[in-house]
């Protein structure tokens, strides 16, 4: 297991070299010119030659190229050319508030989720259960820029029940509307998948004798068939994480959640490289981690998969 | 000689006809691109630009409010919201098939050569796909049509580029199942040259999943052109898009909810009816595997 782990992770690393390669590429033919936008649009050209040899953007890109390789390599991240502090004073700052925002749209999508799939394997074929699949069927395809504006209008602006966006203490007001926004597209998924699994162990042996035995429904249905059926929704929980992870820039930028999401954005716009660089090598790096959890957890509550 | 026995791609359409959630979805499209396809002749013209308008004796400006003129009302500059977004439909439709093709075309390619080739080849191209998936698909999306400067075309290059590696690796996995098949090896017995067997053995008989993952593949499409138009990096004026029509009215919300409404209500009606054409295919074409399997498969 440790083994597995630490070759998982070794596998990683030319993947991030190879990530930054890609980026250095593409920002590199960005036009615009990184020591001009430090100087500030009125600067004369002096201010900006002094500011381009200090940078060191005068040099060749392949010595810029490896430079950069080799300060990454010692966790170097440098300074951002917008805040001009060391970026990884911003990143410690702006990532938990990501984490933050992430945890709280999983635990709400999960929970609601399996809830729903619980409620649907227990009335099969009822009308909740046809209600239920009937939505998950549909999927909430939504894009969630425009979920995100809908719930602003309902709840924000109509209702004035929650703040439309901005960053409060972290559990907060603030934190419902942009988790829901990002929870609701994976409910329908996770219903249908608690629901399979359900219905799979429900007609399992052991639980007519859980139910001979005189056990009530509901501490069957808690010590019986949930652990039982627990390995298709804990994966489905992880594949869905790194699905909202995904989502989670569009969410913070039009939510202003100071995220890592919305620092990202931020940089993209203002050409600022190294802060670009940073927070997707930290989104990448969180991606597979979470990747990696979801593996290991499953071999955890399945002893029957042991990874070599 | 054509030796190809096509084993997984068997098409049942009663089976998707009897389903009747896809068959919607195909009905939705339907009326979708005869709307886009012929809205010259449809709708007005979506730039027609008016600041003022009668009603009741009084003069009231824009955005004006749904009404029997403008079903979908007005923007700020008077202009018909319903026009507007039939041509947002045209862009969304093109966008997703071109993008799709494109990256079905790149990502089937390099499949193909992946699964099929010896190991050098299949590493150079597996730690590629390993290094895009990497990426934060949205962030990639944006930098790359920041690059290219935004457009139609560069936003369909940059999304065919994000998401080609899907394709690469479902297509490989097909690969490697198949070439160990008798009638691969029968037709290199023959002489068959590797390419020939790659094209008219080994493609047809991954056709099945290729067709599902074209279609599961366009509403992903629509939906980042969308957003990257809603943020600026997509689409630009004249040229309308869902996505910049919504992110125009933003503004206007309180005013005119109508405005980023109901380019948004289309935008979610095309994005569920194509998936559920999607799942009805899955369903047709994988009539064993139960409603939603192919999801959260462990990647270990």
């Amino acid at each position: 297991m440790l083994g597995y782990t630490v070759r998982r992770l070794l596998q990683f690393v030319p993947i991030l070299i190879g990530l930054v390669t890609v980026l250095f590429a593409l920002l590199n033919i960005l036009p615009g010119d990184p020591a001009r936008m430090m100087a500030g649009p009125f600067a004369n050209p002096d201010v900006v030659e002094t500011i381009r040899e200090e940078m060191g953007f005068d040099r060749p890109l392949w010595v810029q190229y490896l430079d950069n390789l080799w300060d990454l390599a010692r966790g170097e991240f440098g300074r951002s050319y917008q805040s001009r502090r060391p970026i990884l004073r911003d990143l410690l700052e702006v990532f938990p508030k990501t984490v933050q925002l992430a945890l709280a749209a999983e635990v709400t999508s999960a929970l609601i989720g399996i809830w729903l799939g619980i409620v649907a394997a227990t009335r099969r074929n009822g009308w909740a259960d046809r209600l239920i699949m009937t939505i998950a069927a549909l999927n909430l395809s939504f894009p969630l820029f425009w979920l995100a504006l809908m719930l602003q209008i309902v709840f924000a602006v109509f209702l004035r029940l929650l703040p439309p966006s901005g960053y409060g203490a972290g559990f907060d007001q603030f934190v419902i509307l942009p988790a829901i926004t990002l929870a609701l597209p994976s409910l329908g998924l996770l219903a249908r998948i608690t629901r399979a699994a359900l219905i799979e162990v429900l007609g399992e042996d052991y639980i007519r004798t859980a139910r001979a035995k005189g056990l009530r429904e509901v501490l069957v249905i808690r010590r019986h068939v949930l652990p039982n059926a627990l390995i298709p929704i804990v994966t489905t929980i992880g594949t869905d994480f790194v699905r909202l992870l995904g989502g989670i820039p569009i969410i913070e930028v039009i939510f202003a959640w100071p995220g890592i999401g919305k620092y990202a954005y931020d940089a993209l716009v203002f050409r600022d490289l190294p802060a670009l660089q940073a927070s997707v090598i930290v989104l990448a790096v969180s991606v597979s981690l979470v990747n990696l959890a979801v593996d290991l957890l499953y071999a955890f509550i399945n002893p029957r998969i042991r990874y070599v | 000689m054509r030796l190809s026995i096509r084993e997984s791609a068997t098409f049942d359409w009663r089976r998707f006809v009897q389903a009747r959630l896809p068959l919607v979805g195909v009905g939705v499209i339907l009326v979708f691109v005869l709307l886009a396809a012929c809205a010259p002749f449809i709708v007005s013209d979506p730039t027609e630009i008016e600041m003022r308008r009668e009603q009741d004796g009084e003069t009231i400006r824009p955005p004006f409010a749904p009404n029997s003129r403008n079903l979908f009302g007005t923007d700020q500059l008077g202009r018909d919201i319903f026009a507007r977004v039939v041509y947002g439909l045209r862009t969304s439709l093109i966008v997703g098939l071109l993008v799709r093709g494109l990256s079905m075309a790149a990502g089937t390619m390099l499949g193909l050569i992946s699964g099929y080739f010896p190991k050098t080849v299949d590493d150079i191209i597996m730690r590629i796909t390993d290094i895009m998936l990497a990426f934060p698909v949205i962030l990639l999306a944006m930098t790359v049509t920041a690059v290219l400067g935004p457009g139609l075309l560069t936003v369909c290059l940059a999304l065919a580029l994000v998401a080609w590696p899907d394709v690469a690796r479902l297509v490989r996995g097909q690969v490697l199942a198949i070439r160990e098949q008798t009638y691969v090896e029968a037709a290199r017995s023959i002489g068959a040259g590797n390419w020939r067997i790659l094209l008219r053995h080994v493609l047809p008989n991954c056709m099945g999943p290729i067709i599902v993952a074209f279609s599961m593949g366009i509403p992903g499409a629509i939906m980042y052109e969308a957003g990257l138009s809603f943020f600026g990096f997509g689409i630009q004026p004249p040229t309308p898009s869902l996505g910049s029509i919504i992110s125009d009215g933003r503004g206007y919300i309180t005013v005119a909810p109508w405005y980023p409404g109901f380019p948004g209500v289309v935008l979610t009606l095309l994005v569920l009816s194509v998936n559920l054409v999607g799942d009805g295919l899955i369903d047709v074409m994988n009539p064993r595997g139960a409603k939603g399997s192919g999801n959260g498969q462990s990647s270990a």
